[in-house]
């Protein structure tokens, strides 16, 4: 099973062939289903109709018999009003009954207790067969007293005449019984009171071979009840008139064949199922009105629909036989039709396993599964050539990348990283950090010692990666030249300006803080070329410092740039950077801002120019939390010690 | 007339019994063979009788020969009958002695075919037998004025079921699954059960004239010994004592079948204990011949009350 499935969930074909057979058996079985519900109703009709005729044919039968016991009694009880007066008489008239009446077994005439006063309290005349004779006798007596009879009284009671219910007259010596019924007149005086009743006596036996005279199925039978639903044909004879329909539901309650002996007792015609021992069976019913007794043939279902069985397990056969061959043949054909795929998806696997040139089947088909297979071939045929592509490209990046990491090797190499810078000046910290957003960046800085005066500069190019580099590595180059110059830092600025203005094409510019501070007296000298403000440490409090602006490098030739000077900046430390530290972003596009530089600043005293870059350092990387840096990032701090001596 | 010996269903022997050289101890229940008397038949069967050293032979009334008729004419020396009826029997100047009492409850109910209430049917024509079961009924028709019109049956239901009555007295072990087993369906409300409306007077007993009881007092003390025995034994065999039934009414052609013999047998043990103590007790209740005799005189069937020790042995 667990094969199948997995056969199933993986397969087409099979998913395919079993959806085709499916649908087929789904056409087959709507039509057959049909065809057999129609023919079944059809069967059965024919089954009702046959049962019908059967016992519309028996019940005709047994009234004409009943009948013929109801005109011996008709034609009798004018003669007995006649001779009432001569009750002797009455033996005659009931001799004469059976004389003209051979089915007749006997006959009575009898009256209330004491009617006839000269006959005493009985008077009962009997006549009845004796071999071929017919007797007569006076049957009423102190022990057989008739008037209790059923016979006697029914017609009393009932006021009509009726027939009892069937009785067994036992020859206990000869172990022998036969089956009884009587057709009772009531016999009225003038006033309409009740004086009598004559009975005929109709022997029943006849009644079971006429019954099953016509059998409509080998295994069908007959059934009789009574009024009071006994059994006066049964096949199990032991049981004629001394169990009922509804014997065995006292013990076995039997909702079936309760229902079919009400039916029957009603008088009700027609047909019932019922299940008795694991096999369906057919109760057709019928009333025989003059009685109220009822007659039914019982037939198994299987015979009556044996033929249309036999059809329907023929039929059944030939579709599961079909439907398991066409699943057999669907599915050979489908996995033929499908096999090129099964190349295909080979192929794919091979190609996905790096084989991009893994040959693919040939087809000379044009259907689907054909330009399928070419369409395989095209995409194959592209992937191997952007596979190349790829490869070159990747080769050439990486070549790129190598060289970016050279070129920011050198790039670092232009600036200064070794920190303390000047070892012997103990009267100066500094330090500094650069950090390209890309392998090589537009940022710089710069120091040196010219004398006692420090030079200092730091910038940002307008644009980053190479083309912001090559014009760092040009500034930085400028730079350090003009100032060996000992010139001042406007003057500084107004060589390099003309220098990067001129040719300028690209029209990229550079901002710029150029400094020198004399380390004797402190005095600073600079000029911002458009540059971020410094932040000032100034009798313990960080604060931007006010500075002119002028403007960038580059945009501007011949821009007559304005220095300013400090007289003394010495323990006043000054932290310079660019705008990659204040216009840092976060995730949520959040900037740094100038605000929380002084804040990081301002959270503790400054101890150095390193522990103050790496603080704000470690709150930026907290800020940006792992967001990509959009720009270069530049800082340099510095400060200028006293002498011991001065102080 | 042939059709005398079958309307009756009375047949003339049961199985014929070892005569030991005692002369025989001669038993005739008051109807045709059925589970009710199984505790007699098992006793015979199983040789409890003989264990006792009493030779019994049980003879069933005939259409020529009911049982009293038996008893009266020293044919038989036990026969079974109910309180009321020994009652009857006793005010007419014939002392009986109780020997055995098996029921202790009273069976008879009335059972109405117009769906009502029977009693409801003032003036109905209700079916009572012909052989004289039915003097509580009498009794309970005169005193809650319902002035039956009372119509004698033999024994069979077939008035009733071919419409002829209204209603009909019926014993809750046989006629009663007999009308059930013509399909009819008898609700409780329609079923009114004497036991149930304080006429719960004792049935079946073991009764001998007091002149034959004198006469064989040993044997009907073991007959009544073996009997009590074969009633027990019943109890804790039913299917085995529905077997010797069958066998019995089989050979008598009694017109039945095992299943209402079942039914019949499982509600005459059912009879038999008594609602006070829950035992089986096979003893005559003082209090139940008192009610049965103060109703019955009140109803003027008997001349004036039988006092329970009248029925003693003695």
């Amino acid at each position: 099973m667990k094969g199948f499935l997995h056969r199933f969930r993986t397969s087409l074909s099979t998913r395919l062939s079993l959806g085709v057979v499916l649908f087929a058996a789904l056409i087959f079985i709507t039509a057959f289903g049909y065809m057999f519900i129609v023919s079944r109703k059809a069967v059965e009709r024919e089954a009702v109709e046959r049962a019908t005729q059967i016992l519309n044919n028996t019940v005709l039968r047994v009234n004409d018999i009943l009948d013929d016991a109801q005109i011996a009694a008709d034609n009798v009880d004018w003669l007995v009003y006649r001779h009432l007066d001569n009750p002797d008489m009455m033996y005659e008239l009931a001799r004469n009954v059976l004389l003209n009446n051979p089915e007749v077994r006997g006959c009575s005439i009898s009256f209330e207790p004491g009617y006839f006063p000269e006959k005493g309290r009985y008077f009962s005349a009997y006549a009845y067969r004796d071999g071929r004779s017919v007797l007569t006798t006076q049957e009423g007596s102190d022990l057989y007293q008739y008037f209790y009879m059923d016979w006697y009284q029914l017609p009393k009671l009932l006021n009509q005449p009726c027939w009892t219910e069937p009785y067994m007259d036992a020859d206990y010596e000869e172990k022998t019984g036969e089956m009884f019924t009587s057709y009772c007149k009531p016999l009225t005086g003038d006033d309409g009171s009740f004086i009598g009743s004559l009975s005929v006596d109709l022997s029943l036996s006849w009644l079971s071979e006429t019954i099953n005279s016509v059998m409509p199925y080998p295994n069908s039978y007959n059934i009789m009840i009574g009024r009071g639903g006994s059994y006066l044909v049964y096949p199990d004879t032991t049981k004629l008139l001394n169990t009922t329909i509804f014997t065995e539901t006292l013990a076995v309650p039997d909702s079936e064949i309760s229902a079919l002996g009400h039916d029957m007792l009603r008088g009700d015609e027609g047909i019932r199922k019922m299940f008795r021992n694991g096999e369906e069976w057919y109760v057709f019913y019928q009333p025989i009105k003059a009685t109220g007794w009822s007659v039914g043939i019982v037939c198994p279902r299987s015979e009556i629909f044996s033929s249309l069985d036999r059809l329907q397990h023929i039929v059944m056969t030939i579709i599961i036989i079909g439907l398991l061959l066409m699943l057999l043949v669907c599915s050979r054909v489908v996995s033929s039709e499908l096999k090129p795929l099964g190349e295909l998806v080979r192929q794919t696997d091979e190609i996905s396993a790096g084989c991009f040139d893994a040959p693919l089947p040939q087809t000379e088909r044009v259907d689907e599964i054909g330009q399928l297979t070419r369409s395989f071939s095209h995409m194959q045929t592209s992937l191997v050539n952007y596979i190349d592509e790829l490869t070159r490209t990747t080769a050439n990046k990486e070549r790129i990348e190598g060289e970016l990491r050279i070129a920011r090797e050198i790039q670092m190499a232009m600036v200064p990283r070794v920190f303390p810078p000047f070892p012997e000046r103990k009267d100066i910290d500094l330090y500094a950090l650069m950090t390209p957003a890309k392998e090589v960046g537009g940022d710089l800085y710069d120091y040196f010692l010219l004398r006692n005066t420090l030079y200092f500069c730091i910038g940002d190019v307008s644009g980053k990666g190479i083309p912001g580099s090559l014009v760092m590595a040009v500034v930085r180059n400028l730079s350090r030249v003009v100032a060996r110059q000992d010139l001042a830092p406007a003057q500084i600025a107004c060589q390099i300006n003309d220098t990067v203005s001129a040719e300028n094409e690209q029209m990229m510019f550079v901002t710029m803080i150029i400094g020198k501070i004399h380390l004797d007296t402190g005095r600073m000298e600079f000029c911002n070329c458009g540059h971020n403000p410094p932040v000032v440490f100034k009798e313990g409090e960080a604060r931007f410092m006010d500075i002119k602006a002028n403007v960038p490098l580059g945009i501007a030739p011949g821009f007559e740039f304005e220095g300013e000077e400090i007289a003394d900046v010495r323990e006043q430390p000054i932290l310079f950077y660019t705008d990659g530290l204040n216009e840092a972003e976060n995730a949520a596009h959040e900037q740094f801002g100038d605000d929380r530089i002084l804040e990081v600043l301002r959270s503790a005293p400054f101890v150095s120019a390193q522990d103050s870059i790496k603080r704000i350092n470690v709150a930026l990387d907290a800020f940006v939390d792992g967001a990509e840096a959009s720009d270069d990032l530049t800082m340099l701090c510095l400060e200028i010690k006293r002498n011991k001596t001065e102080s | 007339m042939n059709r005398f010996c079958s309307i009756f269903l009375f047949s003339f022997l049961s199985a014929a019994v070892s005569l030991r050289a005692q002369e025989p101890f001669i038993f005739t229940p008051q109807w045709t063979a059925q589970a009710q008397f199984a505790g007699y038949y098992v006793a015979q069967e199983m040789g409890f009788y003989a264990e006792e050293g009493v030779s019994v032979q049980i003879v069933h009334p005939s259409a020529s020969q009911t049982a009293m008729e038996r008893i009266r004419t020293d044919q038989s020396q036990a026969t079974t009958l109910q309180l009321a009826q020994a009652l009857e029997i006793v005010d007419s100047g014939i002392p009986l002695v109780n020997v055995l009492q098996t029921s202790m409850n009273n069976g008879m109910v009335i059972v109405s075919r117009r769906e009502k209430d029977p009693l409801t049917q003032r003036g109905a024509r209700v079916g009572i037998w012909n052989a004289g079961f039915g003097q509580l009924a009498i009794c309970m028709s005169q005193r809650e004025h319902l002035d039956y019109a009372w119509t004698p049956f033999i024994n069979s239901v077939n008035l009733f079921v071919s419409g002829a009555m209204d209603a009909t007295l019926a014993m809750s072990y046989n006629e009663y699954y007999q009308l059930l087993q013509t399909g009819m369906d008898l609700k409780e409300s329609y079923v009114y059960r004497f036991s149930e409306h304080g006429y719960n007077v004792q049935e079946d007993g073991v009764y001998m004239t007091l002149k034959s009881y004198r006469a064989h007092r040993e044997q009907a003390e073991r007959f009544a010994r073996a009997s009590r025995r074969g009633w027990e034994w019943a109890f804790e065999h039913p299917e085995e004592t529905l077997d010797i039934v069958m066998k019995i009414v089989e050979n008598q052609h009694i017109a039945t079948n095992r299943i209402l013999q079942k039914l019949m047998l499982e509600e005459v043990l059912r009879l038999q204990v008594d609602r006070d103590s829950q035992q089986r007790e096979f003893r005559l209740r003082e209090d139940m011949v008192t009610l049965a005799s103060s109703l019955m005189t009140e109803c003027g069937m008997l001349k004036e009350n039988i006092p329970y020790q009248d029925l003693l042995p003695r």
